[in-house]
Formats: C-alpha cells, sequence, structure tokens
C-alpha cells in the first residue's frame, strides 16, 4: 500500500521515534496512534481476517470495528487505541492453529 | 376450525424438537410453539459442553445414551470428542474429586483419577497449581448456537409445523383435547406435552398446574479468537467451571455461576460478582486466558425442581398432557430422554424408566392443584 | 461515595451535560474511551500533534474542553466501560481506565455515547485502503493524516462533502464524490437547514470549494466495486435509482487508493439496550433508539440518554440535550426546585427546535433505501469479523430463520469482535427483503455485557485463590 501522507502545512509533530513491527522498524512521531503510524508507513495489510483469509487494515479508526488488532506485549489490542513509543514492538497476529485431533 | 394436531408441544428446544421429531416417526402430527426462535433458551446459549464428569450419578446411563447421539449428530452440531480434565487447586477438593468421580466411574463413565503432573502432561497450558485431577476421554463438546438451525431442519424434514415467536397464552381444555392460543394463533390439539424450560412453571399454569420448577440463572462467557492454548474440556473438582477453546479460537468460559432475574421478569442479566469469580477460576486453571478479552457473556435459564431429577411424565392431574423438562445435564441427556418420552407418548415401553412428575416433592414445594 | 451522575461520553452531549451539573451542584463524574473529550465531531488532536492551524470543529471543541476544565468533576478519559448494572437505588458502571478497573455508583446515569457509523457492504470493503468516512474525519482531525494519495469519497450525507473538503484543503487528493442522493434532496430539505445559517453556509462552502478545486461529486451514483491486489488500485462506480438501486450497465473506473465510505450515523445503543430500556425504530433518527421523553428519560429509572445516542440530531442539538437532561436529572434528585429547573431550562428549550430540525433534515437524507443492498455481491463479505458473505446471510434467512438471533445463531454473523456494529444494517436489510418485515418488525439482536472487548486479566487483577466465592458443588 501506498504511504499515507502526513499533513505538513502548519502543523508540527512531537519528535520521532523508533518502533518495530513483525521485524521492521519504523519511525513516526512519538504519540500517533500506531493505526495512523502504520498507514503513513504504506503498512497496508495489518491481519488477515480469520475465516475468510483476506487481507485487512484500519477501518473505523474510533476501537469498535477489531480490523487493526495487533499484539504488543502478548495482550490483542486495536491499533487505534494505542500510541507508538519509543521502542514499542508490534506483532501481526498469526492465523489460527487448527485443534489437535 | 383450524387443523387439529395430533400433538401440540410447546417449547422449541432439544426436549421439544427431539420429542416432536419421536413422536413424528410414530406417525403423529405434530406442531412445536416457540415464543421466540427455535433453541434460544437454554438449548441454545449453553456452554455446548458434553462432560461425563458433570452429570449426575442417577442420570449417567441416560448421559451415556445420549452422548452417542451427540456424536451421532456430528458435524451439523459442532460435535468434538477432546477429552476432559477436572482440577482440584488443594486437598478438600481433591478428596471431593476422588468421592465424586469414583461414584461417576462406578455409574458407567470412563473416569480416571490423574495425577496434577499426569493433567499437566496431557494439557500444557494448565496451571502449576493443580494438585490432584480426573481425566474422563468421552468429554468434549458441541457447539449450542447450532442447536436452533439444526432441529429447524430437522422438524423441516419431517414436515413438522413450527410457529416461531408465539408466545401461548392461553390454553383451553376441551373434549377434543386442547386450544392452544398464541401470538394472533388459536391451535387444535389432541395432546398436550409442555417442554419449555424456564417458563414451564408459568405455561403449566395455565392449565392450573403448579409445578415445583425454578430456574437457575447461568452465565457463559466467550472470548476472541487467540492462539491455541488449550486442547481439553477444563473444568472443576465442584463442577462450577467449564472452558474449552473452540476449533475458531474463541474460548467458552461456563460452570453454572448464577446471574439474575427470572423467566417470568424477562431475561436474565450478567452479574459483575458472579462473572468476575468464574473468570479468575477460569484464569486460575489456565493463566494464559488472562491475555485474552472477554467478548461477550450471557445468562441461560435452567429450569430444576427440589430433587434436581427430571420431571418426565404425565402432567399431574391432566389428561392427555405431558411434561418434559429439568434434566440437569439436559444439554447432553436431552436428545435421548426426549426419545424415551416419545415412545411413553406413543404409548410404547420407553428403554429407560422415566421421571414420574407427580412424585412426592418436600412438603412445601410438592406438585398440586392450584384451585 | 455514590455519585449523584455518571455521564458516559464527553462529547458535545455529555461534556456539556457535565458542566451544567457541575454547576448545578451535582457530584458528577464523565468517562470517555477516547483520549480527551470533544467525541467525534470536536475531536481533540492526539499527543503527537504539538501545533495545528485552527479548524472551526478544532476551535468549537477548545472552548468546550476548556470549559470542562474550568468546572468540578471527575473525569476518567482512555477508559472503557464495560458494563452498566442497575444496582441499589442506581447504577453500577465497571469501566477499564489506563490506572485499572474503576468501578462506579452513581444515583442516575446519563448515556452520551453518540453515534456510531453506519456503512453498508460494497464489493470489495474489506479491502485495505478502505476506511469509514467517520474514521477519515478521526484520521484527519486527530493525528493529521490523509486516507490516501488519491480517494473516492462515498456514500451518503452531508459527511461526504466534509471529508471531500477536509482533504483537498490539507493538501489531499479526491479522485470523485459518489452520492447516492440527487442534489434536489438538498434542495427539498432546505426551509429545516434555513434555520441553522451557520451550518448551511458551512455545507456550501464545502460544495464551493470542491467544485472551484475541479472535483467530480456524482449525484445518484453508488459504488459497484472496489478492487485490488491487497489493496484498493481500482474504483468503479454506477448510476443509481431514486430507491438507491444500481441502474445500467454504464460504469466509470477510477484509479484510487483509498475509499472514505460511509452512509450515515445511527444511535449507539448498546448501552441503553443493556439496561433493558425500551427501544423503537425511527429511521429519519439513524434507526433504533432508546424511547424517551423531551428531556431525555428513558423508561428505566434514573437512565437518561441525551445527544446523537437518543436519535441522530447533530452536535448542536446535542449540546443543548444534555444540558437540558442534566438540569432534569438535578431536579429529579432534588437538587434543583422545580422552579429553579424551569428557569434553567427554558431558554434551551427554545433554541433546541431548531437544532433538532436541521440535524434531523440531514439524518433523513440518510435513512436507507431498498436499493442499497442490491449492489452487493453474493460473494461480498457482510460479516467482516466471521467472514461471511451475503450468500451465507440470505441460505440461513431462506432456511427459517427470520429474526436477528436466529440468524446470528446459526452463522455467527454478529458474534465477532465487532459485536455486530458493521453487519447488523446489512443483515436487517437483507432480511427485510426476503421475509416483508420492516426493520421495526424484525428487531435488534440483545445487548449483552462486555460493551467493550475487555482482557480477562483485567477484570481477574490480583485475587488470592482462597477467597474466591465457589459455591457448594451441584447435587451428586
Amino acid at each position: 500500500m501506498q504511504h499515507r501522507p502526513r499533513i505538513q502545512k502548519g502543523v508540527s509533530r512531537a519528535a520521532t521515534v523508533r518502533f518495530v513491527i513483525d521485524g521492521i522498524e519504523l519511525d513516526a512521531p512519538a504519540g500517533e496512534s500506531l493505526a495512523a503510524a502504520l498507514m503513513a508507513a504504506g503498512i497496508g495489510t495489518i491481519r488477515h481476517g480469520p475465516m475468510d483469509g483476506q487481507p485487512r487494515s484500519v477501518f473505523c479508526l474510533i476501537g469498535l470495528c477489531q480490523e487493526c488488532l495487533v499484539e504488543i506485549d502478548g495482550m490483542q489490542i486495536e491499533a487505534c487505541r494505542v500510541n507508538v513509543s519509543a521502542g514499542m514492538q508490534v506483532n501481526r497476529l498469526r492465523p489460527m492453529d487448527p485443534i489437535k485431533p | 376450525m383450524s387443523q387439529a394436531f395430533d400433538i401440540a408441544v410447546v417449547g422449541g428446544g432439544i426436549l421439544g424438537c427431539a420429542t416432536a421429531l419421536r413422536l413424528a416417526e410414530g406417525g403423529m402430527n405434530a406442531i412445536v410453539i416457540e415464543k421466540s426462535d427455535l433453541g434460544q433458551g437454554a438449548s441454545g446459549v449453553n456452554a455446548g459442553t458434553l462432560s461425563l464428569q458433570i452429570k449426575r450419578v442417577k442420570l449417567m446411563p441416560y448421559a451415556l445414551r445420549g452422548w452417542a447421539k451427540w456424536q451421532a449428530m456430528g458435524a451439523a452440531i459442532g460435535f468434538h470428542q477432546t477429552g476432559g480434565i477436572s482440577l482440584a487447586f488443594n486437598q478438600r477438593e481433591a478428596d471431593l474429586l476422588q468421592e465424586r468421580m469414583t461414584m461417576k466411574a462406578e455409574a458407567g463413565a470412563p473416569i480416571t483419577l490423574i495425577s496434577g503432573r499426569d493433567a499437566r502432561a496431557r494439557e500444557p497450558g494448565l496451571s502449576d497449581r493443580v494438585v490432584a485431577a480426573s481425566w474422563c476421554p468421552q468429554d468434549g463438546h458441541a457447539n449450542s448456537s447450532l442447536t436452533g438451525q439444526y432441529y429447524r431442519h430437522q422438524l423441516r424434514d419431517a414436515r413438522i409445523a413450527i410457529r416461531e415467536h408465539c408466545p401461548v397464552t392461553k390454553i383451553d381444555q376441551t373434549d377434543r383435547g386442547f386450544v392452544l392460543h398464541g401470538y394472533g394463533e388459536t391451535i387444535h390439539a389432541r395432546r398436550l406435552l409442555l417442554a419449555c424450560g424456564g417458563w414451564l412453571k408459568g405455561v403449566a399454569a395455565l392449565l392450573g398446574v403448579d409445578l415445583p420448577v425454578r430456574a437457575r440463572v447461568n452465565t457463559v462467557s466467550v472470548t476472541e479468537r487467540g492462539p491455541r492454548i488449550m486442547n481439553t474440556v477444563v473444568g472443576h473438582a465442584t463442577g462450577l467451571l467449564t472452558m474449552k477453546q473452540k476449533t475458531n479460537g474463541t474460548v467458552l468460559i461456563g460452570g453454572g455461576w448464577q446471574g439474575r432475574g427470572s423467566p417470568m421478569n424477562g431475561r436474565g442479566l450478567v452479574d459483575r460478582d458472579t462473572l468476575i469469580p468464574n473468570l479468575c477460576l477460569a484464569q486460575y486453571a489456565v493463566p494464559e486466558i488472562a491475555r485474552l478479552r472477554v467478548l461477550r457473556s450471557w445468562t441461560g435459564f435452567e429450569a430444576h425442581v427440589p430433587d434436581f431429577n427430571p420431571l418426565a411424565g404425565a402432567l399431574p392431574g391432566t389428561k392427555n398432557a405431558f411434561v418434559l423438562g429439568c434434566v440437569r445435564g439436559g444439554y447432553t441427556i436431552g436428545p435421548y430422554i426426549s426419545e424415551l418420552m416419545g415412545d411413553l407418548i406413543l404409548g410404547r415401553d420407553p428403554e429407560m424408566p422415566l421421571f414420574d412428575p407427580s412424585r412426592p416433592f418436600d412438603i412445601e414445594t410438592a406438585t398440586r392443584r392450584i384451585l | 461515595m455514590t455519585y449523584d451522575l455518571a455521564v458516559i461520553g464527553a462529547g458535545p452531549a455529555g461534556a456539556s451535560a457535565t458542566i451544567e451539573a457541575a454547576k448545578a451542584g451535582l457530584d458528577t463524574v464523565l468517562i470517555d474511551e477516547q483520549r480527551a473529550a470533544g467525541g467525534q465531531v470536536w475531536r481533540a488532536k492526539g499527543p503527537a500533534i504539538k501545533a495545528a492551524p485552527a479548524t472551526p470543529e478544532g476551535k468549537t471543541g477548545d472552548r468546550l474542553r476548556a470549559a470542562l476544565a474550568a468546572v468540578t468533576a471527575d473525569r476518567h478519559f482512555s477508559a472503557r466501560v464495560w458494563d452498566i448494572e442497575r444496582h441499589t437505588d442506581g447504577f453500577r458502571i465497571s469501566a477499564i481506565s489506563p490506572t485499572g478497573a474503576l468501578t462506579i455508583e452513581t444515583r442516575a446515569v446519563l448515556l452520551a455515547g453518540g453515534a456510531q457509523e453506519r456503512v453498508f457492504a460494497v464489493p470489495g470493503w474489506t479491502l485495505p485502503g478502505v476506511i469509514g468516512l467517520g474514521a477519515a474525519t478521526a484520521l484527519m482531525k486527530e493525528q493529521l493524516v490523509l486516507p490516501g494519495n488519491r480517494v473516492i469519497v462515498a456514500g451518503v450525507g452531508p459527511l461526504l462533502s466534509f471529508v471531500a473538503h477536509e482533504i483537498i484543503r490539507n493538501g489531499g487528493k479526491v479522485a470523485a464524490v459518489v452520492d447516492l442522493n440527487p442534489l434536489s434532496v438538498w434542495l427539498r430539505c432546505l426551509p429545516d437547514l434555513i434555520g441553522s445559517p451557520g451550518l448551511l453556509v458551512r455545507g456550501a462552502w464545502w460544495r464551493l470549494r470542491l467544485w472551484a478545486a475541479g472535483v467530480a461529486y456524482f449525484h445518484e451514483c453508488g459504488i459497484r466495486s472496489i478492487e485490488g491486489d491487497r489493496a484498493v488500485s481500482r474504483v468503479t462506480i454506477g448510476a443509481v435509482d431514486a430507491n438507491w438501486c444500481p441502474l445500467g450497465a454504464a460504469t466509470q473506473t477510477y484509479d484510487a487508493d483509498a475509499v472514505c465510505l460511509g452512509h450515515g450515523l445511527a444511535p449507539a445503543t448498546e448501552a441503553s439496550r443493556l439496561l433493558g430500556a425500551d427501544h423503537q425504530y425511527d429511521g429519519g433518527q439513524g434507526g433504533w433508539k432508546p424511547v424517551t421523553d423531551d428531556v431525555g428519560r428513558t423508561t428505566v429509572p434514573g437512565l437518561f440518554v441525551a445527544g446523537d445516542g437518543a436519535g441522530v440530531q447533530g452536535a448542536a442539538a446535542a449540546q443543548l440535550q444534555g444540558r437540558i437532561s442534566a438540569l432534569a436529572i438535578a431536579e429529579d434528585l432534588g437538587l434543583l426546585t422545580t422552579r429553579e429547573w424551569r428557569r434553567r431550562s427554558a431558554p434551551l428549550i427554545l433554541r433546541i427546535g431548531k437544532a433538532q430540525r436541521f440535524g434531523r433534515a440531514m439524518t433523513a437524507l440518510t435513512i436507507p433505501r431498498p436499493g442499497l443492498i442490491e449492489a452487493i455481491a453474493p460473494d461480498t463479505l457482510v460479516c467482516r469479523c466471521e467472514g461471511l458473505s451475503r450468500h451465507d446471510i440470505e441460505a440461513e434467512i431462506r432456511a427459517g430463520a427470520n429474526w436477528p438471533n436466529a440468524i446470528k445463531s446459526g452463522t455467527r454473523c454478529g458474534m465477532g469482535p465487532c459485536g455486530g456494529r458493521y453487519c447488523t444494517e446489512t443483515v436487517t436489510e437483507l432480511a427485510c427483503r426476503i421475509t416483508g418485515k420492516t426493520p421495526g418488525e424484525f428487531g435488534i439482536p440483545t445487548a449483552r455485557p462486555p460493551l467493550r472487548p475487555v482482557p480477562i486479566g483485567c477484570l481477574s487483577g490480583e485475587f488470592d485463590y482462597d477467597d474466591l466465592p465457589i459455591p457448594p458443588p451441584a447435587p451428586l
């Protein structure tokens, strides 16, 4: 996916910090929502629909749709409800393992 | 006059639908009348546990036969045999587990007592605080949400009439049988079966019969999908926990913690004061679930009578009327006891004894005529 | 301690109500899941933004936030309410805040949860790059990030021009605006808008700027499909008839890397439904809404609703409603004399009519029309969470599942993590088409706690096993 532009005209932002998603290092202003930071970085697919396997990304941006769910510190959380901080480690969700017989 | 059915079944849960199917097989023209949607009461909102470890000793033979029915229903109802583990976290619970599981094993369930270490070998996600456990390879689960869909198809295939969203508000007795008045409907039937679970007391009262039925308000919760953290049905020595991770990754947590409300006063409500300890107990058993988010908690009404045995037989003092309900462990046992009930109504000899609703209960709550 | 009033939601209605209640002497607590007060419409800028040009919404929001800061009331932001129960003579609210679990006891509750976006399925709407119209406003207002480099803005209602205008104002590019409504509906509701000239002028200004910037604005058009390999790259649009049903084979395809899609707003009713208040269907106010009197009293004693959550009427009306409800609560609790209630509420009641007229006219533009679902292909996903297509849902309805809970149980539609927020409307329209029911007859699935997903670890907290109130075992 193409980068989503940050609006620049007349805007000043907090200092840039580095965070990591699945081993990819990205920069974003401290305190930007992770969802916005991923959009700005051109990260398209945030997860796959668990039943249909199709790529999904940010959709509602207000914490309801659950499409931007990621894993941080072992917890599943909506990227639109997390602020980027320095050194943050983000993992995208992996597909489910099937039940063992 | 509208068509007269051989039998009207009030209640579209497992008991009502499965009995109607048996009656239709026996040549009766049946109608199932349901106040909401088929399978949306206890039959459809319970945790779907098919565990012999939480069945009553006296009902074990019924549970074993009921289990076989679920196995035969298979994928259409989401049947999975995973095995189940019940846990004890201290010596008192270990003693309780030993006493209860020994009796259940003697009643025919393939339950063995195992050590905490063996339990963790079978289920690595278990807490290391388990001191003793029991194991039953036959335990498993089905998807209770599919109850309505499953029986709707079965009833349609058997050409059994269905009325949904049709609460019965009045029942008249005539020399030819019964006239049921529902939501803009008048239904004539020669016989009547009440199989409406938590609503039995209210519906029987329409015939002037006071059944000593009360309802428990059982709470169930489901989490979001997560990585696989358990494979079996995880329970507790007291029976106050059932937990399993479904194939889609969600974890279903039950155990009969009590919410609020009653069938006659509308819906049941989740009570935070029982929901939270229910979840604590689940987390104590499998610590990894602390990471998962609860998506939904709900309640279902489970009917019971003072002796906690089923009501299955003739409705006291009312000719050609029958009642089936209050089956503790009714999800597992339901499909089987319904066949017995159908046989009784068809005039056949049921394979196993039923539970006469006219038996004496304790003096305060014994079945009696209102008038 | 027990509060007099807990206000849930710090948008125009909730923040205004909190200010009014605090001034009337009520012990008030305000809870909101966002980072700051303002709601969706007057959303505050995120912590990454140190300075940015002022906007009318930003300025109004800043004024509201300043007024809120000046009154004495407890407040909890980034706090998610997951349960509200009736408790003794009032209510008990359970929330998860950044500092941990929160339990609040209160005599009265004012729900000011606002509206939620309504987005009907169209082929390709699950592709990365498609976001809601409301989502686009949040992204631009709070994060100052554009939704894409070449954006299609589509759907229905006043947010279309606002979002398109915001994109070009901030230096972005809009490929086209695609509006299901004809231009004439706007002209027809002019009499209702004239009473709020400020808002009317702003709306007209957005259109003028779009026109001046050469942005194509198509009326009576809808999206036929959104395509792309793992993200949006092409959008095909086509004409619709007066029922919003796709009309004719002629289509036009645009290159675009983003779509902002929305079909109006619906009251967020999960909390009022959970508490068992009576609800009614009113398409002209966004669909299902709690039954209330003029001051926001629901059928549950002590429970009030104000703002879009009581019926979508817009921010101006919400602000007044919030204040009126706060005063009514103060009177109900005996903290304001009837005379004083009349004195304080009369000027607000006088002003609310015009605002409501404007808001309702805007909402009326978005009442779903039956042709809308004809744009959904059989294999288009309707339930995003459970991956269910239109075909899956319709098969279940045709098999006899004719009511919300039956469809939900049989298919899992609405059982996923979004709680049915983005499929219920589409399912309702599909079911009504097959069964001949109206949305009001069809009904709405039962609301259950938690109101938002909550980690089990947050609910359990620190506990001692021996303190768990495990009941005695069931009889053997």
